[in-house]
């Protein structure tokens, strides 16, 4: 059997949209976060009452107004691949998605700046210590996925944009249970 | 010269709207039903319930439209869905827990 040029052999992987080896990457991030959610409410569990003290100095408005800056990317980076499908330009639509992450960094920094000027930091508690590293993480995700859009514009196959987009809707996905969880139960 | 427009990429264009004013409205009424308590006060098990709900929603109108799962089979989606209750399920349980 002549091995040589045959595509290689994904399995049920193949069935997703994009890169196997993006949707590898995709699943073994959403492990990653879903371990510091579940840690999250266990040491919320352990110690309520800092955490509610903690929550309640948070800005559940720059929060919810980056939820509605990320889904509305996602929206405009999703456009940007069927758009490639069927043979359109797609750089209108991925300036925009990306111009929204640009946007989610500066509500993020605006709001990281409003933290440390109340006195918050990472070593402030243990709730603290969790809201900085756990936004700090997807952030870096944010700016991760940024470059992944821009390299994806350049290289602009239906399947590159495809293993683009994925990771950015990851990185979406992510924090549609984070800003519930960190910043609206209490 | 103008371009034709499938029944097909029309409805999809369509759907994937209608995920985003989900996803919208859900962020809406949660960010409102959360400013709406004050500061010092812990949600009542329903609004956790309520609250956790929506957020599971949420993710799977970006895991069927945006990430369009629905293309890639029961398998996956079952996947997908399954460690979202595992992760949401499991946040519940240590809100539970803490009540």
């Amino acid at each position: 059997m002549d091995t040589s040029s045959a595509e290689p052999q994904w399995g049920v992987l193949s069935a997703l949209p994009g890169n196997p080896i993006m949707w590898v990457l995709i699943i073994s991030e959403m492990l990653v976060f879903g371990a510091f959610f579940l840690g999250f409410a266990a040491a919320r569990m352990r110690d309520p009452a800092t955490f509610q003290a903690g929550q309640a100095s948070l800005d559940v408005i720059a929060g919810g107004l980056n939820t509605l800056i990320l889904v509305t990317s996602g929206y405009c980076v999703a456009r940007a691949v069927r758009a490639r499908a069927l043979g359109q330009g797609i750089h209108r639509w991925l300036a925009a998605g990306m111009a929204l992450g640009v946007a989610f960094l500066a509500v993020k920094g605006h709001e990281y700046g409003r933290e440390f000027a109340a006195g918050h930091n990472i070593d402030s508690d243990t709730f603290f210590t969790l809201f900085f590293l756990i936004t700090g993480f997807h952030a870096l995700h944010v700016v991760m996925g940024l470059c992944v859009l821009a390299i994806v514009a350049w290289r602009d196959s239906l399947e590159n944009l495809e293993t683009g987009a994925a990771f950015w809707h990851m990185v979406d996905l992510v924090w549609l249970i984070l800003f519930p969880l960190v910043y609206l139960l209490r | 010269m103008s371009q034709h427009v499938h029944p097909e990429d029309a409805a999809w264009g369509r759907r994937l709207f209608r995920a985003w004013l989900v996803l919208v409205a859900l962020t809406i009424l949660s960010v409102t039903a959360a400013l709406l308590g004050h500061d010092d006060t812990r949600l009542s098990l329903a609004a956790v319930l309520v609250t956790l709900a929506a957020s599971f929603l949420k993710a799977r109108q970006v895991l069927d439209h945006f990430l369009d799962l629905r293309r890639a089979g029961s398998g996956w989606q079952a996947f997908f869905t399954a460690l979202l209750v595992l992760i949401l399920g499991g946040c519940l349980g240590c809100y539970v827990w803490a009540m």
